[in-house]
């Protein structure tokens, strides 16, 4: 029985063997064995480059020096720098590049829109705030080991996610995707007024500084900070690994998710929540740094499929690798001025959109 | 009676405040087995009523219940397992294979954490098999035509094994060719697999042509339930939309027809 | 004979008033005297225009300017980023002086026919220039020579205090988050914080980097080793105590491990006007206690 010509007309025959070779590359679906191989590979690669990276620098070390334990810490040169300078930060490269990865999967799922990134929804916007409160005001009030530039943070993002949750939500309802759109990019724009305004009156220095965390950067020069954004980002990947199946479903239309036994409203709640405790642990770590949760995302749907039960782990995997190269790269190619980590993941997101664009036309 | 509804209210709250009734006091019994059509002018509340049907949203007043219990005090994956829903458009806002997404019925069967088994994967496959579109397993969903599509969509609500099925608009996008292969999929489905279904529709001919049962809606409310043969006919239609017809059977049809002659004065 | 011995006074007068504006190319026309009504958006340049005896004639001042006490009762009009105008026009200047970049607003005072002089930034070179050059467009040469003579009398009695010494390797921090060494800004090889250190006999741990700040990585600071970290601000610090030990982590840097970690406060560290001399001498004593027993 040969298809009629339908209101959707068939794809051009290009495209249509294209998909088909894509597909059938990928394999079928998300088998258990596929899943785990899948989990393995880039877990192995996340744990190659965070276990390469530190041994890797701009000033050179020795490894045998850095670990002589008869040399004793507080005189030891290349353990000091391999221990407070490179190690905190590869650790926290780590969280932040998975943090923000899997936050993208998730708001990408929730606002059902594969351009959709964590700092859609406002909350870099409330950090960035935040941040530059703390930088032109000198606020001086730390809280355990929150030091003052990221308690401010946190709490700006904090506030802007609740802001948007309140304004996106009724009581048992479900969620209305675009009032949560339309919610995040009204704070946005509401935030960089903010923002603009608070560089008009600050020094021109306090401007300069809130300018550099503005471009991100990891160079905590301690595991503080670390344990500090710890807690937050365990709540965060712990609630995350209820949403997979979840988001599955919820990518495909609300309704059909409902109908197919999801609780809507919970997991809406949830994978904000989770996403927003993940993005805002990230941004007081090493500011706001983008194109991670868009293009690690997108990377990961070419190579494993768009199966969340895969893509999920795999993005925090891969964003977990990707960031802490980006960062080597930010600190060693033009060293001893370091590259501002927002600007190479920029570099490398940029062109990479650019291709996928090209790709698909 | 597998699902009812009884005394059933639902409002819609408008931009300034005052509440509007989608539903008002509506009463339903779905004979187990039956095709089900709910007809009734846009903004009758068809698709509400559907919703109500499916769980997908809680009536402000009465109760919906499914064999005797009422819908609320089931478990959202219970009544997954019993109910499913084919909506009017599905727009998956990733690239999923026609596979993934009839294998995203079996989701109230298996637990949080839990991947599709063999066993699954061989329900899909033999629900494609019955609405014909195994062949697509591994395309991209959005790559199919209209009627592949929907015919995908059917497949996935049957791979919930439900038993009732409620359709929203089934053949709305679809060329006179997809309507007629839905309509013989959905009468085949119903009198092999004794699936119950409901289908809300504007085509009063798909309708006459395959619903044993209709039921006539307007502003809210149910006009007229029974056999097809026997509720739908030209005053129905003049009372439900304004429009004059003439209803006969066509014998080379083997159904009824609804000739629509003029607006009625 | 008295109407044409005035007569030769006005020309003369008028010779020694035209010779006066020689110097500086900045600005539009030159007016006919020195300029009676200043105002001025740069706090640096303010200072040197007290310094050198023209104080009287500055009628509107900055936001930022804290010096001298005379300043806090003159209006301000703005700064960099938001110079007021129509506020400076109101005062009626017939000198302003605006930030190199503020091209905008010079052209609306040149289209008043009011005269503009231009900040320049840089080393201690520059300050000097400058100051003679206000000098010059003031008409106080001689003061303008006397103040810039001082200060270099005093740069040399600084390095003749520190000559020979071994000259320790130097940080100078001038920026970081509170508690903690993150967003770190020190002074590179370059510009006026630079040029105090070598004369106060420090060596630029940071010398190699051609720009006026660099951001050092927490890994550069340990390689370079510094033996000195001075640590300058406007205003002391809420708590000094946090700040010290935010370095205590890097215990092999010699500078934390013998306890060098200085922290100076004062507008004078960072301002580059006449008050430099006065920062080189806080520099010179951070570095080189024993020399000024």
């Amino acid at each position: 029985m040969s298809s009629p010509t339908d209101v959707t007309a068939p794809v051009a025959p290009a495209t249509h063997q294209a998909s088909v070779r894509r597909h059938a590359a990928r394999g079928a679906r998300a088998t258990k064995a596929r899943v785990l191989a899948t989990i393995g590979g880039f877990g192995v690669l996340a744990i190659l480059t965070c276990l390469l990276a530190p041994l890797v620098g701009s000033t050179h070390i020795s490894l045998l020096r850095a670990f002589d334990r008869t040399i004793p810490f507080a005189d030891n040169v290349d353990a000091q720098i391999f221990f407070i300078a490179r190690l905190p930060r590869v650790l926290a490269g780590a969280l932040v590049g998975a943090g923000l990865a899997s936050a993208g999967v998730v708001f990408q799922a929730l606002l059902r829109n594969p351009l959709a990134d964590p700092f859609t929804l406002g909350v870099s916007g409330g950090a960035s705030v935040g941040a530059m409160l703390a930088i032109s005001f000198g606020l001086s009030l730390s809280v355990g080991p929150l030091s003052p530039v990221p308690l401010a943070t946190l709490s700006g993002a904090a506030g802007a996610a609740f802001l948007v949750y309140r304004l996106a939500t009724t009581a048992g309802r479900a969620m209305s995707t675009s009032v949560l759109l339309l919610a995040g990019v009204t704070l946005n724009a509401f935030f960089s007024a903010v923002i603009m305004l608070l560089q008009y009156v600050s020094s021109f220095t306090e401007v300069y500084r809130a300018m550099r965390w503005l471009m991100g950067d990891l160079d905590i020069g301690g595991f503080t900070p670390v344990i500090a954004a710890l807690p937050l980002m365990a709540i965060a990947f712990v609630l995350i690994a209820f949403l997979p199946s979840a988001l599955n479903q919820l990518s495909v239309g609300s309704d059909a998710a409902a109908s197919r036994g999801v609780d809507v409203a919970r997991v809406q709640r949830i994978a904000f929540v989770s996403a927003s405790l993940a993005t805002s642990g990230s941004v007081s770590l090493a500011g706001p740094i983008g194109f991670v949760g868009i293009v690690v995302p997108h990377l990961v749907r070419l190579i494993v499929g768009v199966d969340h039960r895969v893509v999920l782990p795999a993005s925090a995997l891969f964003g977990a690798a990707f960031l802490v190269g980006c960062d080597l790269a930010a600190r060693t190619l033009f060293s001893p001025v370091e590259i501002p980590l927002g600007i190479v993941t920029a570099m490398i997101g940029g062109p990479f959109f650019l291709w996928l664009l090209v790709r698909r036309g | 009676m597998p699902l009812s509804a009884q005394h059933v209210s639902y409002t819609y709250t408008s931009r300034r405040g005052a509440p509007s009734f989608a539903l008002r006091d509506v009463g339903l019994a779905i004979e187990r087995g039956s095709l089900t059509g709910l007809l009734g002018p846009n903004g009758c509340g068809k698709t509400t009523l559907l919703r109500l049907l499916a769980g997908i949203v809680q009536p402000h007043a009465g109760t919906v219940t499914l064999d005797g219990r009422a819908l609320g005090s089931l478990s959202r994956r219970a009544v997954a397992r019993r109910i499913a829903v084919v909506p009017q458009e599905t727009h998956p806002a990733f690239d999923y294979t026609a596979i993934e997404m009839v294998l995203m019925g079996r989701h109230p069967h298996l637990g949080s954490f839990a991947l599709e088994g063999p066993q699954d994967v061989d329900i899909a496959h033999d629900a494609m098999a019955s609405t014909g579109t195994d062949h697509l397993a591994d395309r991209a969903y959005m790559t199919l035509s209209g009627g592949e599509k929907q015919r995908v969509i059917i497949a996935s609500a049957l791979a919930q094994q439900p038993d009732v099925l409620l359709l929203d608009e089934p053949t709305a996008s679809l060329d006179l060719g997809y309507q007629m292969e839905i309509a013989s999929l959905l009468q085949r489905l119903n009198r092999e697999r004794s699936v119950t279904m409901v289908m809300a529709t504007h085509d009063l001919n798909l309708a006459a042509s395959i619903c044993d049962t209709v039921v006539l809606m307007r502003e809210g409310r149910i006009q007229a339930h029974g056999a097809t043969g026997d509720v739908l006919d030209g005053d129905a239609v003049k009372r439900l939309y304004g429009v004059e017809a003439d209803v006969r059977f066509h014998r080379d049809a083997g159904h009824l027809v609804v000739v629509p002659v003029g607006r009625a004065r | 004979m008295a109407a044409r011995a005035s007569r030769i006074t006005v020309v003369i007068a008028a010779l020694c008033v035209a010779s006066l504006h020689g110097s500086s190319s900045q600005g539009t026309a030159p007016p006919a005297r020195a300029p009676q009504r200043i105002v001025s958006l740069v706090p640096a340049l303010t200072e040197m225009l007290f310094a050198i005896g023209a104080g009287p004639q500055v009628v509107g001042v900055s936001s930022y300017d804290a010096f001298p006490p005379q300043v806090k009762t003159l209006p301000r009009v703005g700064a960099l980023l938001d110079p007021d105008t129509e506020r400076i026009l109101a005062l009626r200047p017939d000198l302003v002086i605006t930030y190199g970049s503020q091209s905008n607003a010079e052209a609306q005072f040149a289209r008043a026919g009011i005269r503009t002089y231009s900040y320049r930034h840089g080393g201690i070179a520059t300050i000097l220039e400058s100051l003679r050059e206000l000098a010059a467009l003031t008409g106080r040469r001689a003061d303008g020579d006397r103040i810039a003579g001082d200060l270099q009398a005093r740069f040399d009695a600084v390095r003749a205090r520190v000559r020979g010494r071994p000259r320790p390797r130097t940080v100078l921090v001038f920026e970081h988050d509170s508690g903690t060494l993150r967003s770190m800004f020190v002074s590179g090889g370059i510009g006026f914080l630079h040029d105090m250190l070598e004369i106060a006999g420090g060596n630029d741990v940071f010398a190699d980097v051609k720009r006026e700040s660099v951001q050092p990585s927490v890994e550069t600071l340990i390689s370079r080793a510094p033996d000195v970290i001075v640590e300058i601000r406007a205003n002391p610090p809420p708590n000094v105590d946090a700040e010290r030990r935010a370095w205590l982590t890097l215990t092999t840097v010699p500078a934390v491990k013998n306890g060098r970690v200085h922290f100076l406060a004062g507008e004078y560290l960072v301002v580059p006007g006449p008050r430099v001399a006065q920062g080189v001498e806080a520099f010179a004593r951070a570095l080189h206690p024993d020399a000024f027993r």
